[in-house]
């Protein structure tokens, strides 16, 4: 009597804990649902042929060109400071530091940079560039494209350490060993054999810090700054994407709104698709090494 | 002797190219180390950059900074409790939701649902992890916020809150303590604390299911076996085998996602209202000390720069702290695994 | 016991059978540690110049190890030592003086898995020589077609040698690998169970390329395959726990082993 008593309770938390499981996987998939559809809604209704060609001092007359000119600038300026350092550092992490100490400590400290305050990288990049340029140029506060770069190299440098890292140590050892036994020395191994057999992994790296400083605003606020107009100078102040989307959304305006909407629109296809790119380079990587 | 001239330069001629060898190793591996010790810079820059900018902030308030509530650029008195208060708030909310959510999807990912359905529901989800703040932003602002005003505040405040439209106090209001004044509010819009906590929970859910199911995955099938074995159903295997085998690492997985919510500017800064007012209500709006930083940055000068340069350090501080466990948390499953 | 006693075969150190040729590699008192363990333990023997040299013996008993002391790949992993002497052309290679770019142009080395670098298959061989020697290009397609010819490749890659070396099947791969090994010229030539990861057929052209291979270059080979040693090898070594047990002729070691030990290895008794 009372053992099935037991098993029948048993029964129905098992039931219950399950369907509760498939509730929960419903709720996520549902929010994703909601915040893609509408800014595919809103975005797509927003897209104009001005929006690629007219800049925001026309206001809600405008478009985001400078915004959009802006953001590839800063985003070209991050990748392109980080991705060297990044793929080096990655490199010492798997070749040279495996198992030691301090390599242990740093690979640690850059999973933690990884997910650190992107604002607090922000302040950190205003600190060492913005201020002492302004103090140089007597006191004009100099925001700057370049300054912008410097705090999304910030956050894309920890995604490419540990995706470099990650990939060389999956280049099985056998390759170094072959490679050292022909003489051939540390730095050429790892630069033209082991970075060459890791290629799409760190590619792929690369492409995910692309994705995750494109969409990155609160660094560029107190360091592009923004400017209603076009400008290619990296010394100069710059707007980007989200910086500008902020700046509209929080606008009373329903005509920014709109804009906003678009260029929320274009900088989620942008992510989506470099995510997408990302896993396809990274699934054609499988042939190489068994 | 010809032979022996030749062999004796080529051995002087590899030496050479050893030595040199050994040179460029020497400076590349310098190189490297440099770009290295980089990562360690920033860390180190950031904590160093915020705490020196915001050394009048702590020069002149003191330890008292930390418990006034008081955030007046006029006067400039300026205290961190507000922004703490909601920082913490938002992201305590924003567990409380995210990881009995996160739980489930990863229960059902590794656990219940067919396998042809699992890789891509478990992409799906991922993907939202992958969606720029700033969009959760708009999204919170524009459709949830208004959503959340029209739906489900009305119901908190008239059910559970101290200020309910018709003035009637419900049973749970006057009879649980705290419960009034929790969902009290008579503030007509959708931002507040606790609708910046549920979005940040919509953002924190990808990370903290992901690191759930692939740790659920770690657990050794003979482990399960052997409890399916005994008669044990799907939910018994998973709260009492898999779950105390992988529970370092699940806890690891939540901090994660709380460091995220601490430091999420975004997300927050269009949904919490940036009120600097400290109210009992999770309805009323609030400040986190990210949204203060976001949006009083570029028009502070003085001491309310260098407060808000304090308040960064705070929240690096206190994300780093966060941080470090769980990455501590998560190391723990990596070596019972041996990896 | 009478016949290899006359061979001069002393009990502990087993260094010298029947002197077939003049000693290339001269082994002595050789101990190998990692991380404190002893993993070999006094070995001593005298490899000859131009003749195949197997290495036989069960997991673990160190035949692997040694031989990757031979050209100090060891070396490239924390917390391994090795102590004695090897002499190679009467100098020490294990003598920290003695420079790595010379002992790994004289000692190349073969690996289980054809490791191919992720290159073109012309590259792959040109790879290694171009870090060694300033070569012309025409010098440089004469060495590469020379290495892959020796190594019984040329015929089947001469038409894509620009294409990338990882479209080649295992077997060519691991020919591959050798050609890339004695394209540098070395003297010696050291091969880790080359064949462990090949099919029948494979095997057995690797297995024909070392018997050509000979003539030119002293040949070490670690086996798992105790016919191998049998079909390719003039001489035999067996081990057991770090320990070299018998050296020998390897008709005598297959026929009339001396110790127990081997011959329970070779009856298949363990192993």
């Amino acid at each position: 009597m009372s053992s099935s008593f037991l098993y029948t309770r048993r029964r129905i938390t098992n039931a219950l804990a399950l369907t509760l499981s498939m509730f929960a996987t419903l709720i996520g998939l549902i929010f994703l649902a909601w915040i893609l559809w509408e800014t595919l809604r809103q975005g797509i209704g927003a897209l104009d042929v001005k929006l690629f060609t007219k800049i925001t001092a026309y206001g809600e007359d405008g478009g985001l060109l400078n915004a959009m000119v802006g953001s590839l600038i800063i985003n070209f300026i991050g990748i392109a400071l980080a991705t060297p350092i990044g793929v080096l550092a990655g490199a010492w992490l798997a070749e040279y530091a495996n198992r030691t100490r301090l390599g242990e400590s740093i690979r640690f400290l850059n999973d933690i940079l990884l997910s650190a305050p992107s604002i607090v990288l922000g302040l950190f990049v205003y600190t060492i560039i913005v201020l002492p340029t302004t103090a140089l140029t007597s006191g004009n506060t100099t925001f700057s494209g370049l300054a912008g770069g410097v705090a999304l190299a910030l956050i894309a440098l920890p995604v490419i350490v540990r995706t470099t890292d990650e990939m060389l140590r999956l280049v099985p050892s056998t390759l170094r060993e072959a490679s050292l036994s022909l003489g051939i020395p540390q730095w050429k191994l790892t630069t033209q054999i082991l970075m060459r057999s890791a290629r799409s992994g760190i590619i792929t790296g690369v492409l995910l810090a692309l994705a995750r400083i494109s969409g990155e605003t609160a660094p560029l606020l107190f360091t592009a700054f923004g400017n209603n107009y076009l400008t290619f100078n990296p010394m100069d102040k710059m707007s980007s994407l989200p910086q500008m989307i902020y700046q509209y959304a929080n606008d009373p305006g329903e005509g920014l709104h709109a804009i906003a909407w678009a260029g929320a629109f274009v900088i989620t296809m942008f992510v989506l698709l470099l995510s997408l790119a990302s896993r396809l380079v990274l699934s054609r990587n499988k042939v190489s090494h068994d | 002797m010809q032979a022996n001239v030749g062999a004796v330069s080529t051995a002087i001629a590899q030496e050479a190219r050893s030595h040199r060898d050994a040179r460029h190793d020497r400076l590349f591996g310098w190189l490297l180390k440099a770009c290295a010790l980089l990562v360690l810079a920033c860390l180190l820059g950031a904590a160093g950059a915020t705490l020196w900018g915001g050394r009048h902030a702590f020069g002149a308030f003191g330890w008292h900074f930390l418990i006034s509530d008081a955030w007046d650029p006029s006067s400039d008195t300026f205290g961190a409790l507000v922004p703490v208060y909601g920082t913490i708030a938002t992201s305590l909310i924003a567990l409380l939701i995210a990881v009995p959510v996160s739980f489930g999807i990863a229960l059902y990912l590794s656990e219940v649902a067919p396998p042809w359905l699992r890789t891509p529901v478990a992409s799906a989800i991922e993907l939202l992890a992958g969606i720029p703040s700033i969009i959760y932003g708009m999204w919170g602002l524009f459709i949830f916020a208004p959503f959340f005003a029209d739906h489900i505040k009305p119901w908190l405040t008239n059910y559970l809150g101290n200020k309910p439209d018709d003035g009637k106090l419900s049973w749970v209001a006057e009879h649980v303590p705290f419960v009034g004044s929790l969902f009290g509010s008579d503030y007509p819009f959708g931002a507040s604390v606790l609708t910046a906590g549920i979005v940040l929970a919509v953002m924190i859910i990808p990370f903290i299911s992901s690191v759930m199911r692939e740790v659920f995955q770690t657990v050794p099938t003979r482990l399960k076996e052997s409890a399916y074995a005994l008669g044990s159903s799907t939910w018994e295997v998973s709260w009492d085998i898999v779950l105390p085998y992988t529970r370092s690492a699940v806890i690891g997985g939540i901090f994660l996602g709380l460091g995220r919510a601490l430091g999420e500017t975004m997300a927050v800064t269009f949904v919490l209202g940036n009120a600097m007012k400290l109210s009992p209500s999770i309805l009323d709006p609030g400040a986190s000390i990210a949204s203060t930083i976001a949006n009083q940055f570029s028009e502070a000068a003085g001491l309310q720069k260098s407060t808000l340069m304090a308040l960064a350090f705070l929240l690096f501080v206190v994300t780093f702290i966060v941080l470090l466990i769980a990455r501590w948390m998560l190391r723990q499953l990596a070596h019972k695994e041996g990896r | 016991m009478t016949e290899s006693a006359a061979a001069g075969i002393h009990p502990q150190s087993a260094a010298t059978p029947t002197p077939i040729a003049p000693t290339k590699l001269k082994v002595r008192d050789l101990h190998f540690y990692y991380n404190g363990f002893h993993a070999l333990k006094g070995i001593n023997m005298d490899i000859p110049e131009k003749k195949v040299t197997a290495i036989i013996g069960p997991s673990g008993c160190g035949k692997s190890t040694l031989l990757r002391i031979f050209n100090r790949i060891y070396a490239i992993y924390p917390k391994l030592e090795a102590k004695g002497e090897i002499v190679l052309d009467d100098e020490n290679i294990l003598d920290s003086g003695y420079s790595m770019n010379r002992l790994r142009s004289k000692v190349g080395m073969v690996f289980q898995k054809p490791v191919p670098f992720p290159m073109t298959i012309f590259e792959n061989v040109a790879y290694g020589i171009r870090h060694h020697e300033k070569l012309s290009r025409a010098d440089m397609d004469i060495r590469v077609e020379q290495a892959l010819r020796s190594a019984a490749l040329w015929d089947e890659v001469k038409d894509k040698l620009k294409q990338n070396a990882l479209g080649l099947s295992g077997g060519q791969q691991q020919r591959l690998c050798i050609a890339r090994g004695i394209a540098l010229k070395p003297e010696v030539l050291l091969l880790d169970e080359p064949t462990s990861a090949l099919d029948p057929i494979a095997t057995g052209r690797i297995e024909q390329l070392v018997e050509e291979l000979k003539s030119e270059y002293t040949i070490v080979i670690v086996t798992h395959n105790m016919q191998q040693a049998a079909r390719c090898s003039d001489l035999t070594a067996f081990m057991y726990l770090g320990e070299l047990i018998e050296f020998d002729r390897t008709e005598q070691i297959f026929t009339k082993p001396t110790k127990k030990q081997t011959e329970d290895y070779i009856t298949g008794r363990f192993g």
